[in-house]
Parts: C-alpha cells; structure tokens; sequence
C-alpha cells in the first residue's frame, strides 16, 4: 500500500461517513505496529467500534492493545467533547440565569462546527505534546479537521475581537469562544498537520464519480492550507470476478471502472492505493489483516450468505401517502451522496403521475444540473427548477460582507469572510432560496431536495430572521400559519423525510439529523434508505454478503429510528430521466 | 467619566443565521460605540452567548433576564444603574451619558434610510 510507505509521525484519514476510514486506520494501525512501531490510533469517529475491532473496552484514555504488541489506541467521542465545551461555557450560569436563557446560549453552541472545533480542541495536545506521545513513533488519527476549521485558527482575528477587546462589533468568535488551551498551543498543532515531513493525508473515496469529485475539493482544498502530502485511497471496489452473470454486480463493476477512469485531473498527481471489497466483515485482527492484503479476493468465495428474505415497504408506500394530502411541502434530508436529489425527483414524478392535474414543484440543487434537464417538460403538472448552491452562497456572501463587513477592519472582515466558508453559511443561503418557493405549498405539491438543520432553524427562529424572511416573501398574502416554524412542524403542511443507506455510520448521522430535527419541533415523518442492495435481491455472493449485513441496519431504522420507512434498491442504470426514476417508486414486485 | 455597559442579545456567529437584514443597526451602533471611545468614553459589550457570566454575576442585569427575558436585550447600564433596554442607543444618547460635547454631532454613518426619511 502505497500510502503506508514511509508513513511520517502523523497518519490522517479523511472522508465521507461510512466510507471504511476507521476499518482503514485500524488496518494501518495494526501493520506499522506488527511491522515493529510503536503505534497509537486514535479514533474520534462518533460510530468508533475500534473497541469492537479489537475486543476491548478502549474510551478517552490510551490503552495498549494486548493482541498487537506496540499498538495503543484512544477514543475520542466528538459529542462528549462537545458537550464537555459547552459545559464550560454554560455551567457557571445554569440554575443562575432563566432556564429559556440558558437553553438559549446551548443552541448555539450545538451546531457541527462546535462540535469539530471541540472535537480539535481534545486532540491538539497529541499534535503538540511530545511528552504525552513520546512513547509512540506514529499516530493514526481515522478523521482529520476540515480546511474551514484549520483555516479559523489560524486567523489572528479569531482571537482578539470580543473577548479580548470587548470590541463587539457585528461580527463575533462563535465557537472559539470556549477554547480552552492557549492560541500558541493552535498554532503548533495546525503548523504539525500542515508539515509534510510530519503528517500525511489519506484521502478515502469509493469508486463513484460523486464521491471523487467532492474528494478532489477537499484535497485542493486541504493542500491550498498547507498539507500537501496526500495520498488516495479507493476503498470497496467491486472485483470484476465477482459480476458472473449478475446484472447489478456487472453493472457496479462497469461503474466503478468508468469512475476510475475519469478520476479528476487534481487527483491524478496522487499516489493511489485500491482495496477490494471484501468477504467478511472488518471486525478482528485477522480480518484487518487480510483487508490491505493484496491477494486477489475470491469472488466466487460462497460461504453460506443465504439469498436473505427481504420485506420492507417500498417509496410507493410513502409517495401514495403523501399523495393523499393534495398539497404540501416534502423536504428530503440527509447526507450528502445518499441520493437525496434522486430521490426527491422520484417522488416529485410519482406524485405528478399518481394526482394528475395536481401541479408538482420539484426544486433541486443538484450541481449537475442534469436531472432538472431531463425532467422539465417530461410530465405537464410537474415543474422543475433549480437552485445553484454554489451562485446562491456566494450572492448571499458578498451580501453579508456588504452589510456587516462594511464596518469591520482588515481583521475583522478576514474572520467573516471565513466565517462565511462555513458549511451553515450554504445550508442558510440554498434555504434562503428555497423560502421562496415553500409559499406555494399552500395549494400544490412542493418537493425540496435540501432542508436546514434544526440547529439552523433554530437559530434562524431565534432571531426571527425566519420569520422575517417568510413574511417578506409571502408579501402579506398566501398561506395562513401562524409561524413559519409552526409551518415546518405541522406534519400536515410538511413532510420531512430522512435519506440515508444501510451501513452503520450513515444511519448514525442520520439519526443525529432526526434529533436535531427533534429539537426544532419537527418529527421526521419517514426515512428512506436508499441504494440497498439487499432489496435489489443480488444473486453474486459477494452482494449477498453486503446484503446480509444491510439487513441489521435496516432493521435499525424499521424499529429504532423510523415511524414510518421505505428502502430503495440499488438500480443497474443511474435513475435518470422518466422511467428510471419511475422504476425507483414503483410498488414492490412491479418495477426492478 | 461614566462607564457604559451594553449588555447584548446572544449575537449570533457572523455566518449571518441572523439574516443579512437585520444588522444595520448593529453595525451603526458599532461605529457609535467606536466614536464615543474616540471621544473618551468608558463603553463595555457584554455578549450573552460568549459571555454568560458577565450577565449572570451582575443583579440588575440578571434580575431584568428574569423579568423579561433575554428578547428584552439590550440593556443598557450607566455607572451601574439601567439607562435603557430594548434598543440600541443613539449617538446623541451615548453622547449624553458620557458627557461628550455634542455640538454638530453627525448621525451614524450610514443613516438607516437615507432616501425613506424614516429617520
């Protein structure tokens, strides 16, 4: 493997959830310690089963794996620290200042930048402190920090302003504030990660186009901020022996090839390593062991993955649902690259088709574009449009630095300007956009391929910059609610549906949306899990196996998280144009 | 010279979850606050989501939370004693408070609406 040759002291992996970055650390971990270094791996993965991995109970402290002599490991739960943060800043006025008050200061702090600064915040001593890590020679962190948060630390702006100078301008520190260690302590731990000689950065991807273009912003992105050594990993690639006459394996393995032939240009200059799926599952040493191994892997390999019995409702059930109501707002959320565009076109169609003459405005802001095209025009009460994130956020952008940064001094509008690189910033400025088409929701079908956190929402509530923005668009007439807010939470007006896959660290940030969603008052109406392979009912052993361990995640969301579901088969063709997407909400048994 | 303590609303992060039409009036009184310094004033912000026990250890600050909450911030205090809530003040009004001669006091910059004539 190409991206463990002389490794550097500090190993990051760094990818979407649920694309094998923690299995990958600890089979890194577990190769440089039985190559005779003396490892920690430390995992601040939410879903970590690095304990599972190796049969331990490990936690937020640095345990020796008995199995692998030289290999440590550590466990660093983002949310506690998060938690733990928000705790220093809140606890002293718990119980002194009103409870609603209180609840106030909390939701602010709750948002997924907090909680990656916290998350940064525990792990920088390891960075920094040599005495703490001077037993190991390497160490493996399974997720990295993103360019936004290095880039924050790194501004001087950070760190004056409110607290330092009550200046209390427009602007503020946001979650900074709370940071514990010294400014000097930040700085030698972002010029570590941003030190070749000492850090290395895997990527991680899977083989789909998608996936590697958003890898190649992140690596352009990490690189521009200084950690240039970079090394790519495609992980789960399907072996081409394993199609034998199965037409999905045979057109994933198609798919795949042709992703890895169009690998974008910004990450061809990378040394890149590939890693088949595998046959088993990642939990034990030996399975680690095998996982970088190079032997081809036995496809044909049949060892008893029965062609498991599926049963699950299929997005006919919830578009008839939906159907039913005559009008409303439908909100996909989740992920991204669980399909969420897809999805809301499917059942945008379905319900054109299913309720003739009952008009259906689909609103994407899919940045291919490609769907809104073969789709506008295709079914006369089905309108499409489209809402470029990339044009939205940046309007929204030079308004802001219009209106707030106008009095601000180099300083200040430098940390703005960062603060307006967040991942809120798109969220606010795509849904700003949206806002003005959810008035219709009133009288027509209204499916939206986004929706906002219900941190966002509410803060956006918080501060009646919703409402204002609503009022403002409704122009005084339209829809009667009391509240927009109250319009999101009225399951008769909206529907927000939950889009996830059948692997356990997409369902986990899943039901991670759906209690932030909690916290807004708003109760997901259903989830769907898509691009299932076990409801594609594969026949290739090696899909049978992915199959089989869908099923426990399934299950998962069927009984812990959902009140209602649907689960969605991996197609042989991308679902695009009419009849594909048309095969995605046909019911059960009828389409694929 | 008086002190001028401002005790702010839980400021959200300039991302702009604010709204981006909202801020005028922050960003006016910003600059008033930078003039009154300019001119010797003694002014301090207080921000409720950074600074929480600034609110929480003053008695009149925390007895106005109790009483009307933290959407009746701002709140404004001078040499201790309640001068203002609800608003921003003015230029002429910061002024006043610390003993700045005001003649030919210009508005804010960036008067709210100068073509509307709200002002």
């Amino acid at each position: 493997m190409r991206f463990l040759d002389h490794p550097p002291r500090f190993l990051f992996f760094t990818g979407k959830g649920g694309v094998g970055k923690t299995s990958l650390a600890c089979a890194s971990a577990v190769t440089l310690a039985e190559a005779g270094r003396r490892v920690l791996l430390v995992s601040t993965d939410p879903a970590s089963n690095v304990g599972q991995v190796f049969g331990l109970a490990i936690g937020n402290r640095i345990t020796a794996i008995p199995a692998v002599p030289n290999l440590s490991a550590l466990e660093i739960d983002p949310q506690d620290a998060a938690r733990a943060y928000r705790d220093r800043l809140v606890g002293p006025v718990r119980g002194v200042l009103p409870d609603a008050v209180v609840k106030g200061i909390e939701e602010q702090l709750s948002g997924a930048c907090t909680t990656e600064i916290a998350a940064f915040d525990e792990f920088t001593a390891l960075l920094t402190d040599a005495g703490l890590t001077a037993g190991f020679e390497h160490i493996v962190f399974d997720t990295a920090p993103t360019g936004h948060t290095i880039r924050l630390l790194q501004l001087p702006g950070a760190w004056s302003g409110f607290l330092e100078t009550g200046k209390g301008d427009a602007s503020c520190l946001g979650p900074l504030a709370g940071l514990e260690k010294q400014r000097s302590q930040y700085q030698a731990a972002v010029a570590a990660l941003a030190d070749p000689q000492r850090t290395r950065l895997v990527l991680v991807a899977r083989a789909q186009r998608a996936a590697l273009r958003e890898v190649a912003r992140t690596h352009e992105e990490l690189a521009a901020i200084g950690l240039s050594r970079q090394s790519l990993v495609i992980n789960g690639i399907l072996p081409s022996g394993a199609a034998q006459g199965d037409a999905l394996a045979a057109a994933i393995v198609r798919r795949e090839a042709e992703a890895l032939a169009g690998l974008p240009v910004a990450l061809q200059a990378l040394p890149v390593d590939k890693v088949a799926l595998k046959p088993f599952n990642l939990v034990g040493l030996d399975a680690l062991r095998r996982l970088l191994a190079d032997d081809e892997t036995d496809a044909t390999d049949d060892d008893g993955a029965e062609a498991c019995a599926f049963d699950a409702p299929a997005l006919s059930s919830l578009v008839d649902a939906i159907a039913a109501d005559g009008h409303g707002l439908v909100m996909l959320m989740g992920k991204g690259g669980v399909g969420k565009t897809t999805l809301a076109a499917a059942i945008a169609l379905a319900l054109a088709l299913a309720r003739r003459g009952l008009p259906v405005h689909l609103t994407t802001s899919d940045p291919a574009a490609h769907l809104a095209k073969t789709l506008d025009g295709a079914v006369d009460t089905l309108t499409v449009s489209r809402i470029d994130p990339r044009e939205e956020t940046e309007r929204y952008r030079r308004q802001v630095l219009a209106s707030k940064g106008a009095g601000l001094d180099a300083e200040g509008r430098a940390l703005l300007e960062e603060d307006l690189r967040s991942p809120c910033t798109e969220e606010i400025a795509v849904f700003q956009a949206f806002s003005r088409i959810i008035r219709e929701a009133g009288r027509k079908f209204v499916v939206m391929d986004t929706a906002p956190t219900g941190h966002t929402l509410l803060l956006l509530d918080a501060t009646g910059a919703y409402h204002r923005e609503v009022s403002r668009q409704m122009g005084g007439k339209g829809l009667h609610f009391s509240t927009p807010m109250m319009q999101l939470q009225d399951p008769e007006q909206t529907k927000t549906l939950i889009v996830t896959l059948a692997e356990t660290t997409p369902v986990l940030e899943a039901a991670r949306l759906q209690e932030d969603l909690r916290r807004a008052g708003i109760e997901p109406w259903a989830w769907v899990v898509n691009n299932s392979v076990a409801a594609s009912r594969p026949r290739a052993p090696l899909l049978r196996r992915r199959a089989a361990n869908e099923l426990a995640e399934i299950d998962a969301v069927a009984t812990r998280h959902a009140r209602r579901y649907a689960v969605v088969p991996l197609l042989d063709e991308e679902p695009v144009g009419v009849a594909r997407l048309l095969q995605l909400s046909a019911p059960a048994g009828t389409g694929v | 010279m008086r002190t001028i303590q401002i005790f702010d609303p839980a400021l959200c992060c300039s991302t702009g979850v604010c709204g981006v039409d909202v801020d005028q009036a922050l960003v006016d009184f910003a600059a008033d606050v930078d003039w009154a310094r300019q001119n010797g004033a003694r002014v301090e912000r207080f921000n409720l989501a950074q600074q929480p026990l600034a609110f929480a250890e003053n008695p009149t600050v925390k007895g106005f939370l109790e009483r009307s909450g933290h959407e009746g911030l701002p709140l404004v205090l001078v040499d201790g004693d309640v001068a203002m809530a609800g608003r921003y003040p003015s230029r002429k009004e910061l002024a006043r408070w610390a003993g700045i001669v005001t003649i030919g006091v210009a508005p804010a910059q960036s008067a709210c609406c100068s073509d509307s004539g709200c002002c």
